[in-house]
């Protein structure tokens, strides 16, 4: 869109062809998420906010996690954490992402760690400067961590205390990350407290149900009583993918049906968001040091 | 019940079939109301006309005109509460009737002033062509069942929302068609809340009653917790897919120097080239010593349980 002007940009070292751009978007915009009942786009702001997408198998939670994953990634000031047990559902963003985390819960935890160093420093940096949040166009980006299937992680790999260990940590990051831009998207089918602890998944501030099983499980990934009050994901038709009960802004369940990424896509996006990160220096693969941004 | 009464020719009785019956207190307390009305009425506008009177006529004279003008409309008001559950039903069913007359009336007018094979050109047009045009016949039919539902909706307000003690309903406001059905407001009466209507299974029974698939009820305003917003829900209105996006931020023309990850050879992917081994302890597996949490090497191995992953 605006690749005319950028193209006499000096700074870019672009050799043969065209200088890349970022796609203008901000993750302080608000994501794209779908549309609702009323045939109204639905956008969510994901700016110091948490989700949690819940919902049976094939419910096209992982397709929502994408929809996220992608407009952080051509986002050029974020970062991608990546945690995916199932390794294909975000593996298409290896590339231009900073960390992918497969089924290896240790690395998962060496991750999780970085993360929350990087937390540390930047409250300390910000105490330093006496502010209390951080803003668009700060001094550092913001950073993703995506997770789906959190049930690997927190409840089958590992032993006990890795799990727990695991879920500590998450824990910490979406309870103290909001602030400094370090926002937490996860996905599980059943976030039930024998697979996340209740005291990690009440912090999720926004939900998405897709179809789930019973009126319970509904309830388990939106809040207690919501069935009750009519608000169950069980009374989506189970061919309608990527529809479910999104709680966000106005706190009440809304009828949501995701948009979708084709892995066409997804491949198109993933490609141009690597050479983009590529290009502006922004990509640094695993071998970061989590002290940098406490500069 | 059927109560018959000297006193008033109509109102607590039902004369048609359509009139909601009224209960015998209900209807005790709409005469006593209509009692209390017509004293209050006359008294005041007696007392207000009598003074304004005086200024022009004679004193007693204007006192009398007073009383007079304060009885007549004590009366009216009086008449008009009696007869108001008659009153009623035509409110509600006002739509239907105006619908109806426009429809005798019309047709009646048309058959006089043209000849029968052109009025009956003309209301066949005038049904055929909405109805043979999808979009406009959905208009309709969706307009035709927001007027249904409001009926559905007082019906199931009289038969199992708990009322008041005087047995006054929700106000039912307006009713408008959404993609998935309809969506109606409705104006809570002291005595109730939005927690009767989301008690245990009304919504389930509110869905029965409108031939609905599904039935939401919400708050629909910040300020007023007597607002409340009831979403019908009849068809799936997102069936289809939506495309994200997210792909137009894509400039058309970047190369294809995509880097890909390292090729991986199709070793073990089916079950003969995974040899069976047995299963050893997680605590024996060499781990990477973890920084900073060192307690974690301390193996409590719980093993794989494939139940928790479902
Ligand atoms: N928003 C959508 N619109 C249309 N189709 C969708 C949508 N989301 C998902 N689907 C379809 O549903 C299928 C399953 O989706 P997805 O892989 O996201 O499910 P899932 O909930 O992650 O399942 P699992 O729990 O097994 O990981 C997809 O392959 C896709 O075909
Ligand atoms: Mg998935």
């Amino acid at each position: 869109m605006d690749l005319t002007d950028t193209l006499e940009l000096p700074t870019n070292p672009g050799p043969s062809d065209t200088v890349p751009v970022g796609a203008g978007l901000s993750i302080f915009d608000p994501v794209f998420l779908g549309i609702d009942e009323f045939g109204q786009p639905v956008y969510l702001p994901m700016i110091y906010r948490n989700i949690l997408i819940g919902g049976e198998p094939g419910s096209g939670k992982s397709s929502l996690l994408n929809t996220i994953v992608g407009h952080a990634a051509l986002c050029a000031d974020v970062r991608l954490c990546l945690l995916d047990g199932k390794q294909v559902e975000l593996g298409l963003w290896e590339d231009a992402c900073d960390v992918f985390v497969g089924p290896d819960i240790h690395h998962a935890i060496r991750t999780l760690y970085r993360v929350q160093t990087v937390m540390d420093n930047r409250y300390t940096f910000l105490k330093a400067r006496r502010r209390r949040k951080i803003g668009p166009d700060d001094l550092f980006g913001q950073i993703l961590v995506a997770c789906d299937e959190i049930a690997y992680f927190s409840a089958t790999a590992g032993d006990e205390k890795t799990q727990k260990l695991f879920a500590a940590l998450l824990r910490d990051i979406v309870a103290r990350g909001r602030a400094v831009g370090i926002i937490v998207a996860a996905a599980t089918q059943r976030p039930s407290s024998d697979i996340i602890p209740t005291s990690l998944r009440d912090l999720f501030a926004w939900r998405f149900a897709g179809r789930c099983t019973t009126d319970v499980s509904s309830d388990i990934v939106l809040g207690h009583g919501w069935a009750a009050r009519g608000f169950s994901s069980n009374t989506v038709d189970p061919n309608n993918h990527g529809a479910g009960y999104l709680i966000a802004e106005g706190g009440i369940p809304a009828l949501v049906k995701a948009a979708y990424l084709t892995d066409t896509d997804i491949i198109r996006v993933a490609d141009y968001a690597t050479w983009t990160r590529r290009h502006t220096g922004t990509l640094t693969t695993d071998n970061a040091s989590p002290a940098r941004a406490a500069a | 019940m059927r109560k018959s009464s000297s006193r008033s020719p109509f109102g607590w009785s039902n004369h048609n079939g359509t009139v909601t019956v009224i209960e015998a207190p209900i209807a005790r307390s709409y005469r006593r109301r209509a009692v209390i009305a017509f004293w209050v009425t006359s008294a005041v506008v007696g007392l207000l006309a009598a003074t304004v009177a005086s200024h022009y006529l004679h004193p007693i004279l204007g006192a009398l005109a007073g009383v007079a003008f304060g009885v007549v409309l004590g009366a009216v008001v009086f008449a008009l509460i009696v007869a108001w559950p008659v009153l009623r039903v035509f409110w509600h069913w006002l739509p239907e009737i105006l619908l109806g007359l426009a429809v005798v009336y019309g047709w009646v007018a048309l058959m006089q002033s043209t000849p029968l094979w052109l009025s009956l050109l003309i209301v066949a047009l005038v049904v055929g062509v909405p109805a043979a045009i999808g979009p406009v016949r959905r208009r309709v039919m969706s307009w035709a069942w927001c007027l249904i539902v409001r009926h559905r909706l007082r019906l199931c307000f009289a038969a199992f929302i708990a009322t008041n003690r005087h047995g006054s309903l929700p106000l039912i406001l307006l009713a408008r068609p959404t993609p998935a059905g309809e969506r109606v407001w409705v104006w809570l009466r002291p005595g109730l809340s939005l927690r009767d209507l989301e008690a245990d299974g009304q919504v389930q029974k509110l869905a029965v009653a409108c031939w609905a698939n599904e039935v939401r009820v919400m708050r629909a305003s910040r300020k007023y917790a007597a607002l409340v917003r009831v979403d019908i829900t009849r068809r799936e209105p997102l069936a289809h897919t939506i495309v994200s996006p997210l792909p137009d931020y894509v400039p058309a023309d970047i190369p294809s120097n995509a880097p890909t990850s390292p090729g991986m050879p199709p070793v073990g992917l089916d079950l003969p080239e995974v040899p069976d081994q047995p299963v050893t302890v997680p605590a024996d597996a060499p781990r990477p010593r973890k920084p900073r949490n060192p307690t974690t090497d301390t193996a409590s191995p719980s093993g794989f349980d494939p139940s928790d992953y479902a």
